[in-house]
């Protein structure tokens, strides 16, 4: 399985802008990237590629398209063929499919794995008392957030309950899954495995060892937080929980909002431009599905623009200049955010 | 320091009973205040140098290095060692991380930095703030632009050191002809260092070369040679691909633990590959030349070179990679007619015709940033003030030299007569007498018995462990 199997399954044979899922896959948080994930139903999937070369990207889509699996309809737009339906239904049953991407919205997945990887290391080497070892990354600013948690947690029985821990969280999974989360792990006496190693090892591709193992970060994640009591290793996941998905800066601007200081009051007091604050609440609306907006949109918009769009049920096909053309003053924000509602009221 | 003192450090610290050549006398120069240049073989322990030096005099150690993955591999041996207080200043570092290291300056033992970051006011700021012991300059050689690897940040470094306030500076590298040593001390400014050199010459690796006709021929030896001389060994190629395709068909076709590794893969599976080599859970890694500088394993038998290096300097690098325990070991050249080519394709990629020198001259005064690798190297030139016609110069120097440094190396593994004897002129070195346990002279066969390399049987690969048994091996005490 490639990277290519996986990206083929996040088109439909409704045209999609690839670049604005490469958008969505690497994490680029604007307003069109977001609001792309929206309409195209691929939010869940926001940042889990983080890092993945457009060249890469472009490939893939090449290789699907040279596969005959997808065509582009117009300049920037691709849908999945008759014969790439039928290739979606086999890698379906196949392939390793995520379950609990929706973390990456709930957590910094990839802070915590990469922190949780070194605090085990840690632990086992200090375990056996082994005190000359690698660590697994060199990075400053992970060590050191890993020491003062050591530091909080270390004793006789630390060893004891991170084993506990891990051996409850892998009696949840497949065998398959706690195999490769254990085999990946690293530690005293033991380098762990690769992905190529354990793909080899699991007749499974190393892109799919990949997924599997993001795939796996989540689900430990979901775990921990369902943890009645605070536990080292809930302690470690603890600074990497998101309050919501949205960035910090736009969630103050929505709290800013709810308090009733209007949008102007807003971009003076936090001293941002007025279209800033705008495409905080923008972003708010598509990640914050209680966002009021019909409110914000006023009963007279909101007339005004179900009026225009009455004979269109596809919301991601309407377009902006038909507004200009009814309501040559309305701003493009509006627009958007009327979008965004009706999206949210369809799901 | 007294010599008690020393041998007393070395032993609490690092566990050895004795220094190895050249490391005691560059020491107690450096000690002594002196600056040095230190030619020393690879796998001589350079980095305990700068080590010891930082543990006994108060202050910061500045070590430059050109490669981020060996600054990387380099602070991951020094926390191995014990020395916590170690950071790297790489471009990988986002502004935030950056920051936190030049705040915590003070607080550290050892920063490893590129001559790029160095250069950076924010940077040399912070430097200038803390009280320096020792400058290091690793691979020093880069700074010739006789030397095989020049780079010309590395043309920055003089200055640097006068703003730093000329602390004292030991410059290390494997290889230097007395060209390129000559070289380094007039670019760094130290006419008065003390150099320290010591032979390349590792007698204790046998040298061969392989002249096969077709890359079929090519593979069927190698995997010969990998299954019949004794293990581990590593396997060198010049491009990732045919890293992992050899990889991937060595492991497919023989019951060898078989791994590749370049700079193409994560940084965790560099961090695991590199682990289970050091704990003997692999048989053969096929490498880029990228692997191995960081490592210390005493152990490696056979070092074999599936395409040519880019030059003789590079070769006895890779090469001093095997036997550093002493014990007999083997370096393997295969040669296929035409290979010579790829080294030229590749050293294609580093030149630069006129026309492009000179358009890339306009991107500068056109004030863009530099978009191309070609072009990120051509900036330096421009910010210094070099002219068109001065750096088509440089380039042109550079492809010569490097023309020549390919035809020398064909004329090693050409050579009728003892190859060490023609490496050992190269680096202006007296030949030492050829024997049996010397090297391949043309035509003759592998002696792998009277080496003592012959290979024990192949080790089985080890059954898949469950995972309950991982986690307890790694986190219960008597598991």
């Amino acid at each position: 399985m490639l990277f290519a199997d996986y990206l083929l399954l996040l088109f439909t044979t409704a045209p999609r802008r690839p670049k604005a899922l490469f958008n969505v896959l690497r994490g680029k948080r604007t307003v069109s990237t977001l609001f792309a994930g929206l309409t195209t139903g691929t939010l869940a999937y926001l940042d889990s590629w983080h890092g993945v070369p457009l060249t890469t990207f472009e490939a893939a889509t090449q290789q699907l398209q040279s596969a005959g699996w997808l065509e582009a309809t117009q300049p920037g737009y691709l849908r999945v063929t008759a014969a790439g339906v039928t290739e979606q239904n086999r890698l379906r049953k196949g392939l390793y499919l995520p379950t609990a991407f929706e973390q990456f919205q709930q957590a910094d997945v990839r802070q915590f794995t990469a922190i949780s990887q070194l605090a085990l290391q840690v632990v086992s080497e200090a375990v056996h008392q082994e005190r000359r070892y690698y660590p697994l990354t060199t990075d400053q600013h992970i060590q050191w957030q890993v020491k003062n948690w050591f530091r909080q947690w270390q004793g006789p029985t630390l060893g004891q309950q991170i084993y506990d821990e891990l051996t409850a969280f892998l009696q949840t999974l497949s065998d398959e899954a706690a195999a490769v989360f254990a085999q990946s792990l690293t530690g005293f006496g033991l380098p762990g495995l690769t992905d190529q190693q354990l793909a080899t090892q699991l007749d499974r591709s190393p892109v799919t060892i990949l997924v599997m193992r993001k795939d796996l970060s989540c689900h430990w994640i979901a775990w921990l937080k369902q943890q009645p009591t605070a536990t080292p290793l809930s302690a470690l996941l603890q600074p990497f929980l998101k309050a919501n998905p949205v960035s910090s800066s736009a969630w103050q601007t929505f709290q800013d909002y709810l308090t009733g200081q209007s949008l102007t009051e807003i971009a003076q007091r936090r001293r941002l431009k007025l279209s800033t604050v705008r495409e905080h609440l923008l972003e708010t609306s598509i990640l914050w599905p209680d966002f009021p907006a019909a409110q914000l949109l006023t009963p007279t918009r909101i007339a005004q623009l179900s009026t225009i769009f009455a004979d269109n049920p596809v919301i991601e096909t309407w377009q902006f200049k038909t507004v200009q053309a009814e309501l040559p003053t309305m701003d493009f924000f509006w627009f958007r955010l009327y979008q965004i509602m009706r999206c949210h009221d369809a799901a | 320091m007294q010599r008690e003192a020393l041998y007393q450090l070395l032993k609490t610290k690092y566990g050895f009973d004795a220094f190895r050549p050249g490391q005691y006398e560059v020491i107690t120069d450096l000690l002594a205040g002196q600056d040095v240049l230190a030619v020393l073989p690879t796998g001589t322990g350079k980095s305990l140098i700068y080590q010891l030096v930082g543990t006994v005099v108060p202050g910061l150690v500045v070590v430059v290095s050109p490669l981020i993955s060996l600054m990387q591999d380099q602070v991951a041996r020094l926390n191995y060692q014990g020395e916590k207080q170690v950071a790297a200043l790489t471009s990988q570092l986002d502004f935030g991380a950056k920051q936190s290291v030049l705040n915590h300056l003070k607080t550290l033992k050892f920063l490893f930095v590129s001559p790029e970051m160095l250069k950076q006011p924010p940077v040399l700021t912070a430097l200038k703030l803390v009280t320096l012991s020792l400058l290091v300059i690793d691979e020093a050689h880069c700074i010739s632009t006789w030397g095989p690897d020049f780079r010309p940040d590395y043309l920055s470094l003089g200055a640097l050191k006068q703003t730093l306030g000329n602390p004292r500076t030991l410059m290390l590298t494997a290889t230097a002809t007395p060209k390129v040593r000559e070289d380094i001390l007039a670019q760094l400014q130290v006419p008065m260092a003390k150099q320290v050199i010591y032979s390349v010459n590792r007698p204790n690796i046998y040298l061969a070369v392989e002249q096969v006709v077709t890359e079929a021929d090519k593979r069927a030896r190698l995997q010969q040679l990998v299954l019949t001389v004794q293990r581990p060994s590593i396997v060198y190629f010049s491009s990732k691909r045919q890293t992992d395709l050899i990889a991937d068909w060595l492991r497919s076709t023989t019951k060898l633990r078989v791994a590749a590794y370049h700079a193409g893969l994560s940084a965790e599976d560099r961090f695991k590959i590199q682990q289970q080599f050091m704990a003997g859970e692999l048989d053969v890694i096929c490498a880029t030349s990228a692997f191995g500088m960081g490592i210390d394993k005493a152990d490696i038998r056979q070092v074999i070179h599936y395409h040519l290096p880019n030059n003789l300097a590079d070769y006895v690098q890779e090469i001093g990679r095997a036997g550093r325990d002493g014990q007999p070991a083997l370096a393997v050249m295969l040669y296929a007619p035409g290979d010579e080519q790829l080294v030229r394709n590749l050293n294609e990629l580093t030149t630069a015709s006129p026309m492009e020198i000179q358009a890339d001259q306009q991107r500068f005064m056109r004030q863009q940033a530099p978009n191309t690798d070609l072009s990120q190297v051509l900036q330096y030139y421009w910010t210094h003030g070099y002219s068109v016609g001065q750096v088509t110069t440089q380039f042109e120097q550079r492809q010569r030299a490097k023309e020549i440094e390919l035809s020398q190396l064909l004329a090693y593994i050409q050579t009728k007569k003892c190859r060490r004897a023609y490496l050992m002129t190269y680096f202006s070195e007296a030949a030492p007498t050829h024997t049996a346990t010397c090297c391949q002279l043309a035509g003759e066969r592998l002696p792998l018995e009277s080496l003592g390399l012959m290979a024990g049987p192949t080790e089985s690969k080890t059954a898949v462990t469950p995972w309950q048994q991982i986690l307890a091996q790694l986190f219960l005490q008597n598991s």
